[in-house]
């Protein structure tokens, strides 16, 4: 299927392993990649907490991109930050006819215009409703046997449930758990699951920014995880390349590792660590995989 | 032992607006409540608060809806007095900081509600009491070196000294059990009225009747206890309360045959006539077999006819119970609704500043009875009420503070009391449970006590009570605590409910006539030459007994009532 | 009509019990009830109540979620007990028996009753929670637009149940935070044009390190209010209006991340990690850096800096110059933040008041059409 991609900026910044391996990952599942080159930064709610109407107004641009893409079935993203952020933006653009004609108003100068009702889902809706876990389950080359998986979700892609989507029919804040057994590997459970990395808190309170991190990663230390999986960079970055300091502000070793979503799906479907980045990452997954072997959740 | 100049009982807006008035006099001030002040019943008045604030308007036409409202049982030198000084009220509640919707010059907006000749409501989306009740507690929180707050503490007795002035009250605090004698030089009642009394109803479980009760153990005489107002749109569900503010925007009545049945009982105000005609209106409907519903016992009441902004804005929360207690989305299709008791106009006897025959006694709000609504009462009257009233109690009772010394008191009453808490606690599990004594009060009184009414059902239901009254005293509880124990709480509660549960079939039977809320198959017509009185009950020895009271008329004279 | 009227089912409830006189631990307590499936939680431990243990502690009043009494946690999640429905409740639980907690972040009393004056009220009183307007009064109202009084019924539509509080993350983590309620509840004093302080209402919760920034933007307020006060936005707002209004600088470096974040995308279109942490701290310009609270800041980032140049997680260019979008696409960009900041007024849509269109499709963002169509 052919999908107008949004990166987002942190994938193409300080997680280059999360785009590369979803460009890896992607033929893989016959998805083509058409990606958003000219689109903007979706603001992660900053810049809607600045100014509610120039955050519309730059994805409104962006969906309008999205929707210009010849036999695109839909707008998909791989940032659980940006599938929240541009979900409110979208709402009040969708909400409004006269709302939007006045955005549509500042877009004209590029001759571009947002039609209500984009389709706009995360890279991990997509695998649960698009492509289907049973069929998922049929590429499964390198099943997760023996890793024990604990999801990280990001606040912006489970709450609020209703602006989300999230309902009986798509119960979407626990489709990582679906899709960790789909993959062969045991979901774990822990307390910190839903909750918040701490990420939009990094400059104001760095000590409570990273005393989430630092209790969500322990609680899944305790639930004895092999590593976490995540749907968003923002989180990673607070989790994985920050870790270290939030090692520090609990007062306990975590040695956590904390793969992205494609990284995950990457190594069932067959593909080698080193080429999904896994060595990029400042918390080295040894749990995860034995690097010389290839057998995943090789450490004891 | 605590005392003050001024101690109020209920911290709904009465309560908060007397502790405000009597603190600004300069009085000593203790505002008890046995739940926190914004859990207050207040919080669920929803529609708005009348005024006579419009230039095109007058207070005496807003007293004469008053009057015609309540069947001309109300005294109007009170309607008098609660009329004019609403404006200034209003206004005193604006500069405060309630958050009144506006019109498009900025100025306070005015809807339409039952009874009334001409828009004066003013409102504050559909949660007008909330908004006041809030900004009213916003106000003892700044003025807490002025106000003490006891939150969480249930007043289990009135303390009368030698010469049977009232001065104080016995209490417990909730949260750890500890009971405590509160010395005052005068108590204002500010508990509400008696809802749970009935089974509907749309009050909260909170209104149980405690100070009608308390003040009627000492001796204050109650008055009009038989008019019991039936809200007219309360839901087929669960007996919530739809605001009336849902009609005064415009929604209408309809029966199962679609029309708008208002037409024939009421032609000229429709669906804004006055509760009470609305109600027999719709009970008339239902008892004809024009209800609607599985058990046809309801009657659509249709808002989609509302453009969906306004109700948005206007009746947020008649949305939120549509949703969330009926499934129904009120923008696009009817909701089903029917009578449910809803608001007792009869109470503690007062005269115009709140005073009742006991001396230090005051009461204000539904606890009392002034009589500013007579027979039944406007919708958007009753938050007036409270404050005007509650006002007034504040002043009154902090004025006679500065010229007397501290009544004296005992600890004996406290003793007492905590000697019926350990009996009740102690009580072997022989008898009935408190919960199955109050469900079959509650639908007795539903089911003879209610819309309509005659000799034959109030006397069973009478029969009923005095043998529920006896069960009361061995009801048997479950939670032996000290903390939180709100077990204990509830029988003590039943007995409240059961106090008056026998004044108003008391004064039904009496009361051979139909006005206002009370409608007597037997005696469907209106009297006013036997009838146009007040029937007071006051409790000797064992048993209630009756006496009348006049009506104070003004200027108007009693004329048929017709909407 | 959609109310559909299902018989009478059973249900099981599972409700944390403590008694602070016993001396025992908090322990769990079943109770099988039988209600119809749409009526409340409330209503099914009312009944167990009624019929089996008259000593279960429950705060509760009007059943018709006005009061805020009735607060607690329905499987895990806050919310009204009133307003909860049985069968949605048992259809959300881990087992099919509906779990019943107090709340959190605030001490147990007994059972499910928290001790909300410890911490609820007490932030309350926090932000000064009255009308300030000390000056001579009209004789008649202010006057005020329509529309500012329509917009703070948004919150002063909150019944102060407490559950946002309960479950807010970032008081979790750190107790001394403000939190929802309290600055929602500020919210409704700075957004109401008769209210004289403003200015150092703002000054007083930006400056406040527990204040408007320490807030980690997790929704979680957001989904437990029963009345759509949507206390995250209103903190928000307090951001919005501190900064852009009242040019507030805090030393939380609040307002300076948000004008970072805002001027890095306008100057390349994505963000630039690198350049918005030093800038948060030492100001929003390339010079910022050269602060000194952003070179302490970043010295202390600078092993997290290397460790992840060294694993070449980031390449020393993206690091240094980060990356931008194409020339033309920076253009248009920048040309829509003249455009849209140089409006008098901010436009700001807020759904609570206007509502959606009549045709508007109740289908959430992402759920789209049958066939999934970007167009």
């Amino acid at each position: 299927m052919k999908v107008a991609y949004w990166p987002g900026c942190v994938s193409r910044g300080f997680t280059p392993e999360l785009h590369g391996s979803m460009a890896k990952v992607a033929p893989l599942l016959d998805i083509e990649l058409v990606q958003l080159d000219r689109a903007s930064c979706c603001g992660a709610g900053v810049i809607a907490e600045h100014n509610q109407e120039l955050a519309d107004t730059l994805n409104a641009r962006t969906f309008a991109l999205a929707q210009q893409v010849d036999g695109a079935e839909l707008m998909m993203n791989i940032c659980s930050t940006c599938q929240g952020a541009q979900g409110e933006c979208q709402e009040r653009l969708d909400s409004s006819a006269e709302y939007r004609a006045q955005v549509n108003s500042t877009l004209a100068d590029e001759g571009l215009s947002y039609e209500k009702g984009l389709t706009n889902k995360n890279f991990l809706w997509l695998l649960v409703e698009e492509i289907g876990l049973e069929k998922l389950s049929g590429m499964v080359k390198r099943p997760l046997t023996n890793l024990k998986v604990g999801p990280f979700y990001g606040c912006y892609i489970v709450r609020p449930r209703d602006r989300l989507g999230i309902d009986e029919e798509h119960p979407r804040d626990h489709y990582l758990e679906q899709l960790i057994e789909t993959l062969g590997g045991t979901v774990i459970e822990y307390a910190g699951m839903r909750k918040c990395c701490g990420f939009p808190i990094i400059t104001m309170n760095k000590e409570a920014s990273l005393k989430q991190a630092g209790r969500h990663l322990g609680d899944a230390v305790d639930a004895d995880a092999d590593c976490l999986v995540t749907p968003c960079p923002l989180c990673h970055l607070n989790l994985d390349m920050q870790q270290p300091l939030a090692e520090k502000v609990v007062g306990r070793e975590l040695n956590m590792p904390v793969l992205h979503l494609p990284q995950l799906v990457g190594l069932a479907l067959g593909l080698e660590p080193k080429e999904l980045g896994l060595s990029r990452h400042v918390v080295k997954p040894t749990s995860v995989i034995d690097w010389s072997t290839s057998v995943v959740g090789a450490a004891a | 032992m605590p005392a003050h100049d001024v101690l109020i009982i209920g911290a709904g807006l009465a309560g908060q607006r007397a502790a405000l008035a009597a603190a600004k006099a300069g009085a000593s001030v203790a505002i008890l409540s046995k739940v926190h002040p914004v859990r207050s019943h207040s919080v669920a008045a929803a529609g708005g608060i009348n005024a006579a604030i419009n230039v095109a308007d007058d207070w005496r036409s807003h007293a004469y809806d008053t009057v015609k409202g309540s069947d001309f049982l109300g005294d109007q030198d009170a309607i008098e007095i609660m009329c004019s000084e609403a404006p200034k009220e209003v206004m005193h509640l604006e500069h405060i900081g309630v958050t009144f919707h506006r019109n498009d010059s900025g100025e306070l907006d005015l809807r339409a509600f039952g009874g009334a000749s001409m828009k004066r409501t003013a409102y504050v989306a559909d949660i007008t009491g909330q908004a006041i009740l809030h900004v009213l507690y916003e106000q003892l929180m700044k003025h807490h070196e002025q106000v003490e707050r006891y939150e969480e503490w249930f007043v289990t007795s009135l303390l009368q000294d030698d010469s049977g002035r009232c001065c104080g009250v016995v209490a417990r605090d909730v949260r750890s059990g500890r009971m405590e004698t509160l010395q005052a030089k005068n108590v204002i009642l500010a508990c509400g009225g008696a809802g749970q009394v009935y089974s509907p109803t749309t009050n909260a479980l909170i209104v149980t009747g405690d100070g009608i009760a308390q003040a009627y153990r000492i001796g204050a005489p109650l008055m009009d206890m038989e008019m019991v107002q039936y809200h007219p749109t309360t839901l087929v569900e669960n007996g919530l309360l739809i605001t009336e503010g849902a009609r005064g925007e415009g929604a209408t009545l309809l029966n199962s045959e679609g029309e708008r049945f208002m037409e024939k009982y009421a032609p000229n105000k429709m669906e804004l006539a006055s509760r009470d005609v609305v109600s027999r209106a719709e009970q008339t409907e239902i008892l004809e077999g024009r209800g609607v519903g599985a058990n046809k016992d309801g009657i659509y009441l249709d808002i989609t006819k509302v453009p969906r902004k306004r109700t948005l804005e206007a009746l947020r929360e008649i949305v939120n119970i549509g949703k969330d207690f009926a499934g129904v989305d009120i923008t696009r299709e009817p909701i089903m609704i029917r009578p449910g008791q809803h608001y007792i106009m009869g109470g503690v006897k007062t005269d115009v500043n709140g005073a009742t025959p006991i001396e230090g006694l005051y009461a204000a709000g539904e606890v009392a009875c002034v009589s500013v609504h007579g027979g039944n009462r406007l919708g958007a009257n009753s938050l007036l009420d409270t404050l005007i009233f509650g006002r007034r109690a504040g002043e009154h009772a902090a004025a006679r503070a500065a010229s007397m010394g501290l009544p004296d008191t005992s600890d004996a009453q406290l003793r007492e009391d905590v000697a019926t808490i350990d009996a009740i606690i102690a009580r072997p599990r022989t008898g009935r449970r408190v919960s199955e004594i109050k469900q079959e009060l509650g639908e007795t009184m539903n089911q003879y006590v209610a819309v309509y009414r005659d000799q034959e059902g109030l006397e069973q239901a009478h029969e009923i009570v005095k043998r529920l009254q006896a069960e009361s005293k061995d009801a048997y509880i479950d939670d032996k605590g000290a903390v939180f124990n709100q077990d204990v709480l509830g029988a003590i509660e039943l007995g409240y409910m059961l106090d008056c549960a026998e004044a108003t079939v008391v004064a039904a039977i009496e009361r051979k006539e139909s006005r206002g809320a009370q409608f007597r198959t037997d005696f469907p017509e209106r009297n006013d030459a036997e009838w146009l009185k007040h029937i007071d009950i006051s409790l000797n020895g064992d048993g209630p007994q009756i006496s009348y009271s006049a009506v104070t008329m003004t200027q108007w004279e009693p004329e048929e009532r017709k909407y | 009509m959609a109310e559909t009227h299902k018989p009478p089912e059973r249900f099981t409830l599972r409700m944390r019990r403590y008694d602070p006189e016993s001396g025992e631990a908090p322990y769990w307590d079943e109770h099988t009830i039988e209600l119809e499936p749409h009526r409340s939680v409330l209503e099914g431990i009312l009944q167990a109540k009624a019929k089996f243990d008259g000593s279960i502690g429950i705060r509760c009043s009007c059943r018709a979620a006005i009061c805020g009494s009735c607060g607690v946690r329905i499987n895990g999640e806050p919310g009204l007990a009133c307003h909860t429905h049985l069968d949605h409740a048992r259809a959300s639980s881990k087992d099919g028996v509906i779990e019943v907690e107090p709340m959190g972040n605030m001490p147990v009393i007994k059972d499910m009753i928290v001790d909300m004056d410890a911490v609820h009220w007490k932030k309350v009183q926090r932000v000064t929670p009255w009308l300030i307007n000390e000056g001579p009064q009209p004789e008649r109202e202010h006057l005020v637009p329509r529309e500012s009084m329509v917009d703070i019924t948004q919150t002063m539509a909150c019944i102060q149940c407490g559950a946002c509080v309960s479950d807010c993350l970032a008081m979790e983590v750190d107790p001394g935070f403000i939190g929802p309620a309290a600055l929602a509840k500020a919210y409704r004093f700075v957004g109401d044009p008769r209210d004289e302080e403003q200015r150092e209402r703002l000054l007083d919760l930006s400056e406040d390190p527990q204040g408007i920034y320490d807030c980690t933007h997790c929704f979680k307020c957001v989904e437990a209010c029963p009345k759509d006060v949507n206390p995250m936005g209103q903190i928000m707002r307090l951001r919005r209006i501190a900064g852009a209004d009242q040019h507030i600088n805090d030393q939380n470096n609040g307002h300076r991340h948000e004008e970072t974040v805002v001027t890095l995308i306008k100057d390349y279109g994505l963000l630039h990690e690198a350049e918005m942490i030093p800038r948060s701290y030492g100001g929003n310009s390339w010079f910022g850096k050269f602060h000194p609270a952003a070179g302490k800041e970043l010295l202390s980032s600078l092993p997290v800096a290397i460790r992840g140049i060294a694993k070449r997680k980031m390449s020393i260019k993206i690091a240094i110059f980060g990356h931008k979008i194409p020339k033309q696409d920076l253009n248009a960009v920048k040309r829509i933040y003249e455009k849209v900041e140089s409006k008098p007024e901010r436009y700001e849509l807020n759904l609570y008041v206007s509502g959606v269109d009549e045709d508007a499709e109740q289908t959430p963002v992402g759920v789209g059409s049958e066939e999934g169509s970007a167009k």
